[in-house]
C-alpha cells in the first residue's frame, strides 16, 4: 500500500494534468494522492477491524445476510442504472459504482468478500454434512448464488475482471472443499465453455482478444492495441532499475488508466525489473503464507476462507500483470492494494485482516492440538503478514 | 479428507509458483532482453522535435539619411487540430465563421484519415482572427506561431525587393539574393513531451538550440526618391507606346544605387496573383540586352585613353561604312554632317561611322579594323569596363556576353557593331557601372545596393569584397564629360537642363533581334538613355539610366531621353544638388 501511495503521489499530478488538459476538468495536482491516502486510511481501519475487532465467528454467523446484501446492492445498482438515476455512476457505458457524492462505491468488490465468507461457511457446512457433490443440496444452491453473482457482475456491470476474480474464488474454495475431482473438472469445463461463448458473442470482448493477438504479432498500433502496446512500452522502458520516481513519461497521458488498472506498467517504468521483482516477491510471500495458513488450519470454514482470499488475491495480481505484459487479453482488473481505487483496496484489506486473524487463531490452535514445529512456521506467517502493513 | 485437502493446496502452490514464474520470466524478457528496443520505441513516441523559427530580418531603405522600414514581419498563426479529439462540426462552423479565407485543408478529407492526431487546417491567421477562433474554446485545437511579410509601401520596389514564399524562403530581389542574411538560422527543440505534445522537463537528452535571428538589412536606396521615380516612370509608360520601363540611379563616386525600378510592379504580399513569372524579374540586373549607342562612350573612352584620338580628332563621314561586305548606316543622314567632322560632332549626332572610326584608330589604322583594334576594344569592354560579367552587386545578376576578338566569323563587322552597342549582351547595372567610370575620373567601382545590416540602431557594413580599379585617366574622363555635356547643348538652350548644373548624357536605340536577325523594319525598338547630373564644374553626383520598351513597340532613345530629362530634374530637386553659377 505504501508503494502504491508513492507511485500515486508521483503520477497523480500528471494524471490530473492530462485529465484537465484533455477534458477541461479542474483536478488539483494532489487530488489523486489524497484520494489514495483516504483509501489507504480506510483500508487500514478495515484491516484492523477484521484482524482485532470482529471475531470470525460473528462474521460467519452473518455470512448469508452479507451475501444477500451484496447481491441486493448489485441488483439495486442495476435497477438504478436502468432507470437512469444519478446514484448510479457509469464510465465508458458500464455502470459499476454507486455515486455517494463524497465518494463512489463499487458493490462488486463487496460481493467478492461476501462470496468468500459465504462459500467458506456454506462449503464447510456441506462438507460436515457429507453433502459435497450432492446435486440438490450442494450444486443447486451453489450454482444459484454463484450464477447470480457472476451474472450481475459480468452481464449487468460488464465487469469481466471481477468475474474472473469471482470465478477464482469459487474454484479455489471448491478445490479445497474436497469436491470430487470428476465433478470439479466437469464444472470447470462447463464454465470455460460458457466463458468462451460469452466472449465470442460480445463484440467488445472479441475486440480485446483481437487487439491482444495483434499486439503479440507486433502489428501496427491501432486504437485497440494501444493500451497493451503502451503498457509493455512503459514496462520495457523501465529496464533493470527503472527511470526513477516522477520520471515516468508514459504516465503523462500515453498509457490509459495509468493510476488504476495500468499502475503495474507505470511501476515497471518507474522502478524497473528490480522494483517489479520486489513487488512479485512481496506478493508471493503473502500468497504462500496464506497457503501455509490454510495448510495448518484445522477447521474447514477457516481454511476455505483463507483459500478464497488467496484465490482472490492471486487472480487479481496475476491477471492484471499478465494483461499488462501481453500474456493474456486486457480484462480491466485492478492490481490488488496498489491500484488507485478505494473500494477494491478496502475490501481486500478487510479480507487479509480476516486471514491474519485466522492465522493467529490457527497458530494458537496448532500449538494446542498439533506438533510444535508448525508453530514456528506459522509464527513467521504472522510475522510476514505484519510486515505487509504500511 | 484432510489428506485430500492438503494435496489440493499443493495444486494451488504449484499454480501460484507457475503463474509467478511465468510473470517474472515475461518481465525479464521485456525489461532486460528487449529493453533497448522499447526505449527506442518510447523515444519515437515521446520525443517532440520542433523547429524554433528564426525571425526573418526586416528590410529598410534610407530616408533623410535614416533607415526607414520597408519590409516588416507580422506574427501570424497556424491552427493545428487533433482529429481524434476535435469535434468536426463545431470546428467547421468556427473556422467558416471567423477564418474562412485562411482554411488550408479539406476537413472532410482530414477526418477520413485513420489514426491522424495532428493536422494544420488553417494558416497565416492574424492575431485578431486567431483570437476569435481561440475564444470558441474547441477541444484539441492549438495554435502555432508563424511569420508573414508586410510590405509597407505596397507594390513599390517589388522587383527590387522580391518576396518570401510559403516555405519562408526569399525569392527574387533582395529577399532572394540576401535570403541567407535575412532568414538567419532556425533553432531546434528536442524534448520529451506528454501525449498532448507539451514539452516535459523529464529526460536528460533534451536539446534546445536557440534560433539565430535574421539580420535587418538597410538598402542604399532612398525611399522617397524610389517612390517619386516610380511615379514619374509609370506616367511616361502611360504616355508612350512602352509597356515596360526600368530606371537606375546610382552614385558614380561610390557605386551606391539610390533608386532601382523595373515597371510594372506587382504586389509582393500577393505574389501568387502574378500571371507570368517574368513579372518578378529585375530588368536592371537580370536581363542582358543591347544598350546600342550608349556603348559609343566606351569605344571613345578606350581610343582616347590609349592616346589614339581626342574629341577634336577628325574623320571623313560618308554616312556609312562597309565592313566584311556589310553596309553599316548611320541613323542620322542629314547633309550638314557629311564630310570631315570631329569625333565630338560624331558623338553628338550618334554616328555609327564615328565609333567605327574610333575602333580603327584604336587598332593603329585610319581606314580599317585591325586585329589589334579588336583585341584592345575587347580588353576595354571585358576587362576594364567589366561588361558581360557580373558586377558583384548584392542582387541576382545575369552576366551577358562580349564576343571574342578573334574566334568566329565576321569579327570585323561584329566588332564594328559592338562599338555602337549591338552584337553584345550586357545588363543595365553593368552599363551604368561602366559609364560611372567614364565620368568619375576613371574609377570602376563595384556597385552596391546595401548600406549594411542594422544592429542596435547602427548600420554595420557588410563584409563583402569591393573592387576599385582605375581604368581610365582623369583626362580621358574629363574629355568624355565635356562631350557628354556637349551632347545636351540643345537641352540647355531648351531650358530643360538648368544653369548651374552639369548634365550630360547619351541615348541609345537598339534594334531587336527577331528570328535570329536584326529587325530592319524598325518596328520593334528598345530605347535607352544614360546620363549624369551634378553641380557645374564638379564631378557628377548621380548617374541616371533609363530603358523603355514594349512588345512590338518602337521606342527610340528619344522616349528614354524624355524620361531622363524629367528624372534628372527630379533628382536635382529631390537630392538638392547645389547649382554653381
Amino acid at each position: 500500500m505504501a508503494l502504491g501511495l508513492i507511485v500515486i503521489y508521483a503520477i497523480g499530478p500528471m494524471r490530473a494534468n492530462v485529465l484537465n488538459s484533455t477534458y477541461g476538468t479542474n483536478y488539483d495536482p494532489n487530488y489523486f494522492f489524497f484520494g489514495q491516502l483516504r483509501s489507504v486510511a480506510i483500508s487500514l481501519v478495515a484491516f484492523f477491524l477484521a484482524f482485532k475487532v470482529i471475531p470470525y465467528k460473528y462474521i460467519k454467523k452473518f455470512s448469508k445476510p452479507i451475501v444477500i446484501l451484496a447481491i441486493g446492492l448489485s441488483v439495486a445498482l442495476w435497477v438504478l442504472a436502468k432507470t437512469g438515476s444519478s446514484l448510479a455512476k457509469c464510465e465508458l457505458g458500464e455502470c459499476r459504482w454507486f455515486n455517494l457524492g463524497f465518494m463512489s462505491f463499487q458493490p462488486a468488490e463487496l460481493l467478492k468478500l461476501a462470496l468468500t465468507i459465504y462459500l467458506a461457511d456454506f462449503l464447510a457446512r456441506k462438507k460436515e454434512a457429507g453433502e459435497i457433490g450432492n446435486i440438490r443440496e450442494f450444486w443447486l444452491p451453489l450454482i444459484i448464488v454463484a450464477g447470480l453473482s457472476l451474472g450481475l457482475v459480468v452481464v449487468a456491470q460488464g465487469d469481466l475482471g471481477t468475474g474472473v476474480a469471482l470465478m477464482a474464488i469459487i474454484f479455489g474454495t471448491l478445490l479445497v472443499a474436497g469436491v470430487p475431482t470428476k465433478q470439479y473438472l466437469i464444472m470447470l469445463a462447463i464454465v470455460i465453455v460458457v466463458a468462451v461463448l460469452s466472449v465470442a458473442t460480445s463484440a467488445h470482448r472479441m475486440e480485446r482478444i483481437h487487439a491482444w493477438i495483434d499486439t503479440i504479432q507486433g502489428a501496427a498500433v491501432t486504437d485497440s492495441t494501444y493500451h497493451i502496446e503502451n503498457a509493455i512500452l512503459a514496462i520495457g522502458t523501465g529496464g533493470l532499475a527503472g527511470v526513477g520516481i516522477g520520471n515516468s513519461v508514459q504516465a503523462t497521458g500515453y498509457l490509459p488508466e495509468s493510476i488504476n488498472d495500468s499502475v503495474f506498467a507505470i511501476m515497471g517504468e518507474t522502478f524497473g525489473f528490480i522494483g517489479l521483482f520486489f513487488i512479485i516477491l512481496v506478493f508471493s510471500m503473502l500468497l504462500f503464507r496464506m497457503l501455509k495458513v490454510a495448510d495448518h488450519t484445522e477447521s474447514d470454514d477457516r481454511r476455505i476462507l483463507v483459500v478464497g482470499v488467496f484465490s482472490w488475491t492471486l487472480a487479481q495480481f496475476a491477471v492484471n500483470i499478465m494483461a499488462m505484459t501481453g500474456l493474456i487479453p486486457v480484462t480491466g482488473i485492478t492490481l490488488p492494494l496498489l491500484s488507485y481505487g478505494g473500494t477494491s483496496m478496502v475490501f481486500l484489506a478487510y479480507a487479509l485482516g480476516l486471514v491474519l486473524q485466522i492465522s493467529c487463531y490457527t497458530s494458537r490452535e496448532g500449538i494446542k492440538h498439533e506438533n510444535t514445529s508448525s508453530g514456528g512456521r506459522l509464527g513467521r506467517a504472522y510475522h510476514s503478514s505484519r510486515r505487509r502493513r504500511p | 479428507m484432510l489428506g485430500q485437502g492438503f494435496s489440493r493446496i499443493k495444486i494451488l502452490k504449484i499454480t501460484t509458483f507457475a503463474a509467478l514464474a511465468i510473470i517474472t520470466a515475461r518481465l525479464f524478457i521485456i525489461q532486460i532482453l528487449e529493453h533497448d528496443e522499447w526505449v527506442a520505441k518510447a523515444n519515437e513516441q515521446h520525443t517532440l522535435l520542433e523547429t524554433i523559427t528564426a525571425r526573418r530580418g526586416e528590410i529598410y531603405m534610407m530616408d533623410g539619411g535614416e533607415p526607414a522600414p520597408i519590409v516588416l514581419n507580422q506574427t501570424t498563426y497556424q491552427i493545428v487540430i487533433d482529429p481524434a479529439i476535435t469535434d468536426k462540426e463545431s470546428l467547421k462552423k468556427t473556422l467558416e465563421t471567423y477564418a474562412k479565407d485562411y482554411i488550408t485543408a479539406d476537413l472532410d478529407e482530414v477526418y477520413n484519415i485513420e489514426g491522424l492526431r495532428y493536422y494544420i487546417v488553417a494558416k497565416n491567421l492574424p492575431y485578431k482572427i486567431a483570437t476569435l477562433v481561440a475564444e470558441a474554446e474547441l477541444d484539441g485545437v492549438w495554435f502555432k506561431k508563424g511569420n508573414q511579410r508586410v510590405y509597407t509601401e505596397g507594390e513599390m520596389g517589388s522587383t527590387l525587393l522580391g518576396f518570401v514564399n510559403a516555405d519562408g524562403i526569399g525569392q527574387y530581389g533582395v529577399e532572394g539574393s540576401l535570403n541567407k542574411i535575412l532568414s538567419g538560422k532556425d533553432g531546434l527543440l528536442k524534448t520529451i513531451s506528454d501525449v498532448n505534445n507539451v514539452a516535459l522537463s523529464i529526460g536528460n537528452d533534451n536539446i534546445k538550440i536557440p534560433a539565430e535571428d535574421g539580420k535587418d538589412v538597410v538598402l542604399s536606396v532612398d525611399r522617397g526618391l524610389e517612390k517619386g521615380i516610380e511615379e514619374i516612370t509609370a506616367g511616361h509608360i502611360a504616355n508612350t507606346p512602352a509597356t515596360h520601363a526600368a530606371v537606375l540611379v546610382m552614385n558614380p563616386n561610390n557605386g551606391e544605387v539610390i533608386a532601382m525600378t523595373s515597371l510594372p510592379n506587382y504586389n509582393p504580399a500577393n505574389y501568387g496573383n502574378v500571371k507570368d513569372a517574368s513579372a518578378y524579374i529585375n530588368q536592371v540586373t537580370e536581363v542582358p540586352y543591347e544598350p546600342a549607342s550608349i556603348c559609343k562612350n566606351f569605344t571613345f573612352s578606350a581610343a582616347i585613353n590609349e592616346g589614339k584620338m581626342t574629341s577634336e580628332t577628325t574623320y571623313f563621314n560618308n554616312g556609312y561604312e562597309i565592313i566584311d561586305g556589310w553596309k553599316i548606316m548611320n541613323a542620322e543622314q542629314r547633309s550638314s554632317i557629311y564630310g570631315t567632322i570631329t569625333m565630338k560632332t560624331a558623338l553628338y549626332w550618334s554616328l555609327n561611322t564615328g565609333s567605327i572610326h574610333a575602333l580603327m584608330l584604336l587598332g593603329d589604322s585610319n581606314n580599317e579594323i585591325t586585329k589589334v583594334g579588336r583585341e584592345r576594344l575587347y580588353d576595354y569592354y571585358r576587362n576594364k569596363f567589366r561588361l558581360g560579367r557580373a558586377t558583384g552587386i548584392e542582387l541576382i545578376e545575369a552576366e551577358g556576353y562580349i564576343e571574342d576578338p578573334n574566334e568566329g566569323y565576321g569579327r570585323n563587322s561584329t566588332y564594328a557593331n559592338m562599338t555602337f552597342g549591338q552584337n553584345l549582351g550586357i545588363t543595365m547595372i553593368q552599363t551604368a557601372t561602366a559609364f560611372s567610370s567614364v565620368i568619375n575620373g576613371g574609377y570602376w567601382r563595384t556597385p552596391t545596393i546595401i548600406k549594411g545590416t542594422l544592429e542596435n540602431g547602427k548600420i554595420i557594413p557588410l563584409d563583402t569584397e569591393k573592387i576599385e580599379d582605375h581604368i581610365l585617366s582623369e583626362e580621358t574622363s574629363a574629355s568624355m564629360r565635356d562631350m557628354l555635356i556637349n551632347n545636351r547643348n540643345y537641352k540647355v538652350r531648351g531650358g530643360i537642363d538648368k544653369p548651374g548644373y552639369a548634365v550630360g548624357g547619351k541615348s541609345g536605340t537598339a534594334q531587336v533581334i527577331v528570328n535570329g536577325a536584326y529587325d530592319n523594319t524598325m518596328s520593334n525598338l528598345v530605347g535607352s538613355y544614360i546620363g549624369f547630373v551634378g553641380s557645374a564644374g564638379e564631378l557628377p553626383q548621380y548617374v541616371i539610366m533609363t530603358k523603355m520598351w514594349g512588345e512590338g513597340a518602337a521606342l527610340s532613345g528619344g522616349e528614354a531621353q524624355d524620361l531622363f530629362d524629367t528624372l534628372s530634374n527630379y533628382v536635382i530637386n529631390y537630392l538638392k544638388v547645389r547649382p554653381v553659377l
